[in-house]
């Protein structure tokens, strides 16, 4: 079983461990929306340029979809400059609140990681 | 050209899918708009966006109107005109030679062969739409169930398990034909709230005349063939 999950560099940038991408990119998407409305190709843009790597449609979608079913997110359809109209995705104040939730939690989280991957843990463990 | 022609199929497929889960005609409208939207920006073939249509068309969880619903609006009264055709071609020979129409249970089964494929319908739809050979296997099925309940009619009284006097089956069936034709030509008449409209321009993919053509003829399908079927029966008397 490969269970591998180094991030590699390429063209576009670094590409993490989809794994790692499957559980954080829920909110890294709500944060891509906390500045104001926006599209999906901005959103993809915005994490891109972030350094999350190219996120595909297939992905991005689904999960705005289910967030616009669990109230976080609402839609609407607005027309474009001279072309075609754009669905704006926009975060509801229980979005918001769940962005922040999630925010706070994920912090903790990777501060216990990175506390438990540092060497003073090694340190402590050896010497008990 | 290549791109634009994998792309159109790619969307008539995610069409389909979604159309196979019911979901609703606007939220079909949506994220097929949405999905040109993005491919628009990025220049990607539709395949490499999204993955595979039947694989995104379940990713996105969409809202699905229950079953029972298409099985009560098509379900039902496609099978009612179905059986009431098969009753028509039974009885017209006979009532055209004015003859007892003679009834076999082999017959029987044989015409109840194509109502019992389509009540069970529902079970195999998806199946059926995806793999054109199941589709044209059941076709087979029932055109050959056809033919031999014809070959399977009694032609003498004393073979017939039933002997019965064609008219009133022929008049209720020719009835029954043209008033679900009736029904389906006022229900198809009207806007259709399920239709797949474009969220963008606030339009809905409309229907061209041959469509038009196309549906009114489905629409009066079996009592046109019944039609056929007396013409026949008039020439072979």
């Amino acid at each position: 079983m490969d269970v591998s999950t180094s991030a590699s560099e390429t063209a576009g940038g670094t590409q993490w461990p989809s794994d790692w991408l499957r559980a954080t990119l829920g909110f890294l998407a709500l944060r891509a929306l906390s500045a104001g409305p926006s599209y999906g190709y901005a959103i993809i843009s915005e994490l891109e340029r972030n350094g999350f790597g190219t996120i595909k449609g297939g992905t991005l979608y689904p999960l705005l979809t289910r967030y616009q079913a669990a109230g976080m997110v609402t839609t609407e359809w607005k027309a474009g400059d001279g072309g075609p109209g754009r669905k704006y995705f926009a975060l509801t104040d229980y979005g918001r609140a769940e962005l922040t939730r999630l925010s706070a939690d994920w912090l903790r989280f990777t501060n216990l990681s990175t506390h438990y991957l540092g060497p003073e843990a090694h340190t402590k463990e050896s010497s008990t | 050209m290549m791109h634009e022609t994998t792309d159109k199929k790619w969307f008539d497929d995610l069409i389909l899918e979604l159309r196979l889960r019911q979901v609703h005609g606007s939220a079909i409208g949506d994220t097929v708009a949405s999905a040109q939207e993005l491919l628009a920006d990025t220049g990607q073939p539709a395949e490499e966006a999204f993955g595979p249509a039947r694989a995104y068309a379940a990713a996105l969880e969409l809202p699905t109107a229950p079953q029972h619903e298409w099985v009560r609006r098509a379900l039902w009264p496609a099978l009612l005109g179905l059986l009431a055709f098969l009753v028509f071609n039974q009885a017209v020979v006979s009532a055209v030679r004015s003859e007892q129409m003679l009834v076999s249970p082999l017959q029987l089964a044989l015409v109840a062969t194509p109502v019992v494929l389509i009540a069970l319908l529902p079970l195999y739809l998806a199946a059926a739409i995806r793999r054109i050979w199941v589709l044209i296997t059941l076709s087979a099925i029932c055109a050959l169930a056809g033919l031999l309940s014809g070959v399977a009619a009694p032609t003498t009284q004393a073979e017939a398990w039933l002997t019965i006097d064609p008219l009133p089956w022929l008049i209720v069936s020719a009835l029954t034909m043209v008033v679900l034709s009736i029904m389906n030509t006022i229900r198809s008449s009207r806007p259709n709230n399920d239709d797949i409209p474009d969220p963008r321009s606030a339009t809905t993919h409309s229907s061209g005349t041959g469509t038009k053509i196309i549906v009114l003829i489905t629409n009066w399908l079996f009592p046109i063939l019944a039609l056929a079927m007396l013409g026949l029966a008039f020439s072979f008397r």
